[in-house]
């Protein structure tokens, strides 16, 4: 129950802020027409550079998500206040991954549809599948980057090391990511790229683990 | 229960600022803590509430270090900081219920919902606090250390922001919370406004806990 209420406070707090999630939409829809303006007007293999364009506007706008949600625990003290109650570390963890995972959700079929029409691949045969291939992203993406926004809450270069954290971290969610969707979009299914789902969901899990083993030593080093 | 601390220390970057500091809060007590700005007060209540970890010594509940069983602890110590420790983005009403169910308190709602009347916030409860004065934010704050029935309370700096109904509506609540065996520690400026409640009185002087004079 602790996690569902982490994810409802947090989804509130999502929702009410009109001016962040304005910002957020237009900033990662800004980056795949721009993205696709680089590419175009003459796509050499649009199904690559779509998928390549939705995942690099996806990961870069979900750190914006992250630093939104670091910045409420920060600005208020929310962290210091969860730990004051006494509920299970790992269950607020989990409601605020699965918080992220949403918003980062949303945020994917905001983008989709803008990719396939701008590069105009894909079709409705393959978007469950796609779907999949989305949420086996976003999971790690969101498992790692609330464990690592509370590593930065509280340093005065949060943002920054958010980054520097974040991205090495997700490569090969990300490589992973765009390879998968390419097959799709191109030959319609990821037989030839399949191998990539077992090294996500690795990554996936170890995400989780992580976090299960750190995520409490993280929030109790906060001071 | 007793809450115990017993020869804290504690430095900031090379800077000591608590030296063996040592209180006892015994049940149904109120006790409290004075000491100019900058002694310490702030970093002590911190170190008491479990949220900042002491360089030496041992903060104990019934005499069991609060480490050992730290979640259990912090369900039974109630801590108002300097600092609200409530979202701007939500209602007095959805922070409280919020936090109380968090906490383990099963009518949180209904108890914030008293608890805000008493408070004069009734009408406020619904309204999300981006815009609350000072006064209000203390308020909510106070509400949100209070709404469990803890059996410790860790008040810092309670009356500040407060105006003379607050503040008796505060002393009421403290009265009801030392009937019940709260064991309550206030540190303030507001010497008068405490006093009349108060059981002991202690100094926080070159980082050690004295007998106030």
């Amino acid at each position: 129950m602790t996690a569902l209420r982490v994810l409802e406070k947090d989804l509130k707090l999502h929702a009410r802020d009109a001016r962040f999630l304005a910002t957020l939409a237009l900033f990662s829809l800004s980056l795949v027409l721009i993205l696709s303006v680089a590419f175009g007007p003459f796509f050499r293999d649009p199904a690559r550079e779509a998928s390549a364009t939705l995942w690099a506007a996806l990961f870069f706008a979900g750190v914006l998500g992250l630093t939104r949600t670091l910045d409420l625990e920060s600005e208020s003290g929310g962290g210091e206040a969860l730990r004051l109650t006494g509920a299970d570390p790992f269950a607020i963890y989990a409601g605020k991954t699965i918080a992220n995972f949403l918003l980062l959700a949303v945020l994917f079929f905001l983008l989709l549809p803008c990719a396939a029409v701008f590069f105009d691949v894909g079709n409705l045969e393959v978007f469950p599948t796609v779907v999949g291939v989305a949420a086996l992203t976003l999971i790690g993406y969101a498992a790692w980057g609330t464990l690592f926004a509370a590593l930065a809450r509280g340093l005065r270069a949060r943002e920054l090391l958010l980054s520097i954290l974040l991205f090495p971290t997700l490569i090969p969610l990300w490589i992973g990511a765009v390879k998968l969707t390419r097959s799709l979009w191109a030959d319609g299914t990821i037989e030839p790229v399949r191998d990539w789902v077992k090294i996500m969901v690795v990554i996936d899990v170890l995400g989780v683990a992580l976090a299960a083993w750190l995520y409490e030593v993280i929030q109790e080093a906060e001071e | 229960m007793t809450l115990g601390a017993r020869d804290i220390e504690k430095r900031f970057t090379h800077r000591p600022v608590l030296r063996r500091a040592s209180l006892e809060l015994h049940p149904g007590e109120i006790v409290l803590l004075r000491g100019v700005n900058g002694s310490g007060k702030t970093t002590f209540a911190r170190i008491l509430a479990t949220t900042l970890a002491p360089d030496a010594g041992d903060v104990t509940l019934d005499g069991e270090p609060v480490r050992r069983r730290l979640r259990a602890a912090r369900r039974a110590i109630g801590f108002l900081s300097h600092r609200p420790l409530l979202y701007a983005g939500l209602t007095p009403l959805e922070n409280l219920e919020f936090f109380g169910r968090l906490a383990g308190v099963t009518d949180a709602r209904l108890r914030a919902e008293r608890l805000l009347e008493r408070f004069g916030l009734a009408s406020f409860a619904r309204t999300p606090m981006e815009r609350f004065s000072r006064g209000m934010l203390q308020r909510v704050a106070l509400i949100r250390a209070l709404l469990p029935a803890p059996e410790v309370l860790i008040l810092d700096e309670p009356y500040a922001g407060l105006d003379d109904e607050g503040s008796s509506t505060l002393n009421g609540l403290l009265g009801e919370a030392r009937g019940r065996g709260t064991a309550s520690l206030v540190i303030s400026h507001d010497r008068d406004r405490i006093a009349p409640l108060a059981t002991r009185e202690r100094e926080l002087k070159d980082g050690r806990i004295e007998a106030s004079p």
